[in-house]
């Protein structure tokens, strides 16, 4: 059944008076990645711990798995992976036994620590301390443990957070591997380009409200501009720089006319990014 | 509640909680101060008891007892001199055997004996010392048979000596020292590294780690208290009741570390708490020490129904009965804080608290 792994209707939290989740709706299908973006302090966090059943709704509810989180929260704990957003490891403890623990009170038959660990990059360092470990590193073992119970819905609080260009790539390889197997992924960032890559849907959250959620290929369609940027010999031999928006109406006679009226030295079209609507969304756009 | 992930828990605590400062304190404080006491009160590996006999006939009990391996026998010329031996301290206790001993405690009569007890002799050695002699009596008899024991103390009956003064409080030390600061901090530590949060989002349930925490505080705390006993020669003769009441002041103190575990935000006000009501689990002991204040004063304090029975026990040959009330208490105080851990664990502020 492609159901939905989680359901959020009406979604809110409040640490004492101040709202950081407000009335959040939405849902995310099974085997879907899910990114969700926002400015710090948005709210992010917060709903990944209302979602895991870390703290309890104030008002709405969630169901993840088929089951109310706030109900019966350690039934659906046993069958989803987290990856905080604050490394909490046992650092008197190797990466292995971090895992097995974990393994063990998720109960999971046969497991393999050193292929886990493996696949997150960190072979040959299994036995080692984890107060030996470098950020990096750590934050790679945060992964792989909330991989080790093979969770049905992962959440991935900024996972590639502090990691190196290729750490971090590796982790999404991981995450997309993950998807793969067949789970659903809850992803926060603020890597525009890994939401973008990665996520099936992207969500914008802002002062604790969902202000967009779809595909990063709509988002760009409603919210981006995309760009026509060229480069123009000025009369005193200099270059200048010229832009034109694309797909409005207007935009067929203003590029007739870019050729006609200057010397054009270099011209190519601008993409509109995450980022550009990001900016659109939480800086200028909706929320005003 | 899993039993198997309690004890996966529980194994971890051992393996990783046993490097931990505290977790060295409580083995280590209790033992060094037996030795401190030992040094100061020469009682550690004390010598065996000593029992007097003076022997107006020609009981086979003289005999017995001088050839005991459980306690040294002297024997005295004369009643006066045994008498001057037990004033001295010479043994802790002298009896007189009257002439006819034997033959009257075979037929079966009653007989009657002087026994002189030394005032500062150590409580468990008269206790012992008492059993011994009843035992011998009844192995010549054949039989169970009145014997009527004028006992006389001798010396400053007053003076309680100093260890017996003494070992209530090192016994509560090793008690409630581990069993309350082992699982306190091992949870405020987790607490603040935040690693309870991640075994929070596992399926095992705070009740689960709660559990586990407290559990290897009852182990350590009950080591404890049997191995201070055992080191200062005070065990008694009822040993699993003993051990018993152990059990059960373990598993207070464990309770009590889980509550203040839960409500200490890190570990310094986890110690600055501990500090400022520190002098009340020790309390009951202070009042063990000087004989002078009141001695209802100390059932006031919980740690009153600890200290008394494990006393009574060991020093006293108390039996259940003589215990079964503060054990009752006990077992009651012990009920009515599991049963607000139990809430604590459940409430949802608690849960949010580590997130
Ligand atoms: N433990 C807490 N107590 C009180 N307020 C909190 C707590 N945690 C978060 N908040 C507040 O809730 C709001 C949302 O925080 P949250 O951590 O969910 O944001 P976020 O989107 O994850 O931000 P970031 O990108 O910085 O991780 C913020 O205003 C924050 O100050
Ligand atoms: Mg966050």
């Amino acid at each position: 059944m492609a159901g939905d792994a989680i359901v959020a209707e009406d979604l809110t939290y409040r640490y004492d008076e101040l709202v950081a989740v407000d009335h959040i709706s939405f849902k995310v299908a099974e085997g879907e990645i899910l990114g969700f973006l926002g400015p710090n302090g948005a709210g992010k966090s917060t709903t990944v711990k209302v979602l895991t059943g870390q703290l309890q709704p104030r008002e709405g509810q969630a169901i993840v798995l088929g089951i109310d989180i706030a109900r019966d929260p350690e039934k659906v704990q046993a069958q989803i992976g987290v990856c905080f957003e604050i490394t909490n490891l046992y650092e008197k403890m190797s990466a292995e036994e971090n895992l097995k623990l974990f393994a063990r009170l998720f109960g999971v038959p046969r497991f393999d620590a050193g292929a886990l660990l493996a696949r997150v990059g960190l072979a040959g360092r299994e036995r080692d301390r984890v107060e030996e470990y470098s950020k990096g590193m750590k934050q790679r073992l945060m992964v792989a443990r909330a991989l080790v119970n093979r969770p049905r819905i992962l959440f991935l609080d900024e996972p590639t957070d502090g990691l190196d260009p290729a750490s971090a790539e590796n982790i999404r390889k991981v995450i997309l591997e993950e998807r793969q197997r067949g789970a659903t992924v809850f992803l926060t960032t603020h890597d525009m380009m890994e939401a973008d890559k990665l996520s099936d849907r992207v969500g914008f959250i802002n002062q604790g409200k969902i202000v967009a959620l779809d595909t990063p290929h709509n988002l760009k369609q409603q919210y981006g501009k995309r760009a026509l940027r060229a480069q123009v010999t000025s009369p005193d031999g200099g270059l200048e720089s010229r832009e034109i928006t694309m797909d409005k109406p207007e935009t067929a006679g203003a590029v007739q006319e870019l050729f006609g009226r200057e010397k054009v030295v270099t011209i190519h079209s601008e993409e509109a990014s995450l980022e550009d609507i990001f900016i659109n969304i939480t800086g200028r756009g909706l929320t005003e | 509640m899993s039993l198997r992930r309690v004890g996966i828990l529980l194994s971890k605590e051992f393996r990783h909680g046993s490097k931990s400062f505290i977790f060295i304190i409580a083995i280590v404080m209790p033992l060094v101060l037996s030795f401190v006491l030992s040094m100061v009160f020469g009682t550690l590996f004390s010598e065996k008891p000593k029992l007097g006999v003076s022997d107006e006939g020609d009981s086979q009990i003289t005999q017995m007892v001088i050839q005991s391996d459980s306690i040294i026998g002297r024997e005295y010329d004369s009643a006066d001199a045994l008498r001057n031996a037990v004033e001295d301290g010479a043994v802790d206790m002298g009896i007189v055997l009257p002439a006819d001993f034997d033959n009257l405690v075979i037929q079966g009569e009653m007989a009657e004996i002087t026994a002189y007890v030394w005032g500062e002799s150590l409580a468990k050695n008269r206790v012992v010392l008492g059993a011994t002699v009843a035992n011998m009596i009844r192995d010549v008899a054949g039989q169970e048979v009145p014997v009527e024991i004028a006992t006389t103390t001798l010396g400053d009956a007053e003076s309680i000596p100093w260890n017996n003064r003494l070992l209530p409080l090192i016994v509560l030390m090793a008690i409630v020292f581990g069993g309350i600061m082992v699982p306190a901090t091992s949870l405020v530590d987790e607490k603040q590294k935040r690693t309870l949060s991640a075994l929070a989002i596992t399926p095992a349930s705070l009740g689960e780690i709660f559990l586990s925490k407290g559990l290897v505080g009852v182990i350590v705390s009950t080591v404890m208290g049997v191995l201070i006993l055992v080191l200062n020669q005070a065990f008694g003769a009822q040993t699993p009741l003993l051990i018993g009441m152990l059990v059960l002041g373990a598993v207070m103190a464990s309770t009590f570390g889980i509550m203040l575990g839960v409500f200490a935000k890190d570990v310094t006000s986890l110690f600055a708490t501990n500090k400022a009501i520190g002098i009340l689990y020790y309390a009951p002991a202070f009042v063990y020490m000087f004989p002078d204040i009141p001695q209802w004063i100390g059932r006031i304090f919980p740690t009153y129904y600890v200290v008394q029975p494990v006393v009574e026990i060991s020093q006293q040959g108390g039996t259940w009965s003589d215990v079964a009330l503060e054990a009752f208490i006990l077992i009651g105080l012990i009920l009515i804080m599991i049963g607000i851990v139990g809430i604590l664990a459940r409430r949802t502020a608690q849960r949010e608290a580590l997130a």
